[in-house]
């Protein structure tokens, strides 16, 4: 378990001065993540919000080895950057403990580099990759993506008469990857920092791949005032929409009980992306997201034997 | 009916794809061409359309290479690396024989380059890009109206042809505004496509939509169609605008963007008595090759503008033959040549020569 104030006595590994949004999640989501590593750590990351606010040339924020990779091959890039350490540390040239993170958006991994992401995770490198979901492409413009919820507005999921936002609910990668019987598998939100450290931790001390699928809610495509990331972020959790749980070689654990289980209507209501779902002649769609959320909930209580 | 109106020109080439009777769109996010999809996305319901956003530029294009097949008039749109991610799919269209076009809003590279307007992509767009003997049709618009026009130019081309047309713009061209009417398109010219694979119900025999070649020499022979078709492509549908080329001692040959740079240069340039012409290829492919050969039989010395480090300038030279001096002047990785900048070069090569 990590403790805060050890934690800011550490280097920051991502320097201020970035050009993210005010309010957004995803350097938080990173600064956790690497400071949980008492490793030195090599970073990749896929294009995206992350990679373009934080490299933009001539300038870094990272503070730590980064690589750069196009939008489908995150994990492709660290495999190779893995196997290459591998192959050094076997001939004698390098001998310290180095952990590897890849890191991409809900696009960048639910999407386009789900394919390089399996490959990754079925050969079996020693690597961890992070997915920081915000449910959408936020880098180009909010597009939809196979990340975003059902009902949400976005440029390609327009809100009009005919159809109200996006038609298919949100693929649930977590359960996926689960599926790939690596050893580690977690859902984390970016509001339960100490949840989250400690899966960094239990995913980077794993021999084997490990995934983490993390909420990191952006202000701009949800719309809520900035100050309101991380207590949507948690309220995601509370809602059940995104609960927090965890796969160690294959034992399903839920990680985070809310003391208070509130309504996913009540979650949506802040954020301007679902306004047009309130509105009257939209009340099957408001059904259908609590079935869907009740449905999912049952699931994962039977997956961890709670059912 | 006409309506004149002010547009982006993402926009426009929607419209104008609309217009020109494209019912399908498959694309994916890419800076700086996101206006494209997201106009298709409310626009293609309010026509009866359909647009899908795929979860990759391989998904995007290869839905187009099935929706083409079945004989629909498809499209998609990316910017420079989705183009090149697109390259494998646009192959086995051009093998396949599949009418279809294909948009870049190209912008600055190599690898993840920049998101500002660029024109490195012109030897991917004109040489093929993919494996194998082929090439795409490629308009290249230098106005918003003609991000709307030259989409019903392409589609016709492309259907004509049974060969992938690409509209090639640049990040400058589909961001900026620009009044554009809009007309009513009466023949859309969709010509019957037997081919397209449409159920074969009534006794026709089965259609296959495929590029392989495997038995003795049939792949050599699908070529030489495609190559015969290719030679009548370039017979017919050479495109290009000149002006003042007549009594010009220096032409300036631009494309797109850079050519209404150009063109501003050249008429500042004849105020102060220089004679200066312009010459812009409207289509890429097949390239006015004939027409600049005779402008430098004719002994006119060119000076190619572009917003890369030079790749239209190599066809300029095989053009040119060796016959007249080919100068090249370039802004490039998202920089844009500003007009003072081409009229000072024009001004140092027409000092320097003694031309006046």
């Amino acid at each position: 378990m990590a403790n805060i104030k050890e934690l800011t006595k550490k280097n920051e590994p991502l320097s201020g001065g970035h050009r993210a949004c005010a309010g957004c999640a995803a350097p938080v989501v990173v600064r956790q993540a690497l400071l949980a590593s008492d490793k030195p750590v090599v970073v990749g990351s896929a294009t995206g919000c992350l990679e373009v606010t934080t490299t933009i040339f001539p300038y870094t924020a990272w503070n730590v080895p980064f690589i750069h990779n196009a939008f489908e091959n995150s994990a492709a890039n660290v495999s190779g950057v893995e196997t290459a350490y591998r192959a050094l540390k076997k001939r004698g040239s390098f001998d310290k403990e180095v952990n590897f993170i890849a890191f991409g958006g809900d696009g960048g991994t639910y999407d386009i580099g789900l394919q390089s992401l399996s490959g990754a995770m079925e050969r079996g490198h020693r690597m961890l990759y992070i997915c920081y979901d915000n449910g959408a492409y936020m880098n180009t413009g909010i597009q939809r993506s196979s990340a975003t919820p059902f009902g949400a507005n976005t440029t390609t999921s327009p809100a009009g008469k005919k159809i109200p936002g996006k038609t298919q609910f949100k693929k649930d990668l977590t359960k996926i990857i689960a599926a790939h019987n690596v050893p580690y598998v977690a859902q984390a939100s970016v509001g339960y920092w100490n949840d989250f450290i400690t899966k960094v931790q239990k995913a980077l001390a794993t021999d084997g791949p490990s995934f983490i699928n993390v909420l990191s809610p952006c202000r701009l495509g949800w719309g809520f005032p900035p100050e309101e990331t991380m207590e949507i972020a948690r309220q995601a959790v509370a809602c059940r929409i995104w609960p927090l749980y965890e796969v160690i070689n294959g034992t399903w654990k839920i990680t985070f009980q809310p003391k208070e289980v509130t309504s996913p209507l009540d979650w949506m209501k802040k954020q301007t992306r679902f306004r047009h779902v309130f509105q009257p002649g939209n009340e099957s769609i408001l059904q259908k997201v609590e079935e869907q959320v009740e449905k999912e909930w049952q699931e994962l209580l039977r997956q961890c034997g709670q059912a | 009916m006409v309506e004149r109106v002010m547009m982006k020109g993402n926009e426009a080439i929607a419209e104008g794809a609309i217009r020109a009777g494209c019912r399908f769109f498959f694309g994916y996010p890419i800076t700086p061409q996101n206006e494209i999809p997201e106009y298709m996305s409310r626009r293609m319901p309010e026509v009866g359309g359909t647009f899908i956003q795929a979860e990759s530029e391989v998904s995007a294009i290869n839905m187009v290479y099935g929706a083409g097949g079945a004989g629909a008039r498809v499209m998609t749109s990316s910017s420079s690396p989705g183009i090149s991610l697109k390259m494998e799919g646009i192959s086995y269209i051009a093998g396949a024989e599949v009418p279809c076009v294909i948009v870049n809003v190209s912008r600055g590279g190599p690898g993840l380059g920049g998101l500002s307007p660029s024109q490195a992509d012109y030897f991917q767009a004109t040489k093929g890009g993919g494996h194998g003997d082929y090439r795409l049709i490629v308009f290249a618009p230098s106005t918003v109206q003609e991000c709307l026009d030259m989409m019903f130019d392409a589609f016709v081309a492309t259907d004509k042809y049974r060969n992938p047309a690409m509209v090639l713009a640049d990040g400058l061209l589909g961001q900026m505004m620009e009044p554009v009417t809009l007309h009513e398109i009466t023949d859309l010219k969709i010509p019957p496509k037997p081919w397209a694979t449409t159920g074969a119900t009534g006794g026709r025999p089965l259609n296959l939509i495929n590029s392989l070649g495997l038995v003795g020499e049939e792949l050599e022979r699908i070529n030489q169609r495609i190559q015969a078709k290719y030679r009548e492509i370039e017979a017919n549908e050479v495109r290009f605008e000149e002006e003042n080329t007549a009594d010009a001692d220096l032409v300036l040959v631009a494309y797109g963007t850079s050519a209404r740079i150009a063109r501003a240069a050249a008429n500042k340039a004849r105020i102060q008595g220089k004679k200066v012409g312009i010459f812009r290829p409207v289509t890429l492919w097949p390239f006015p090759y004939q027409q600049l050969t005779d402008l430098a039989k004719a002994g006119k010395r060119f000076l190619v503008v572009e917003m890369s480090v030079g790749q239209m300038v190599e066809d300029v030279r095989l053009a040119a033959g060796g016959l007249v001096s080919v100068d090249f002047y370039g802004r490039f990785n998202g920089a844009i040549p500003s007009v003072t900048e081409v009229y000072n070069e024009v001004m140092k090569l027409t000092s320097k020569q003694g031309v006046a």
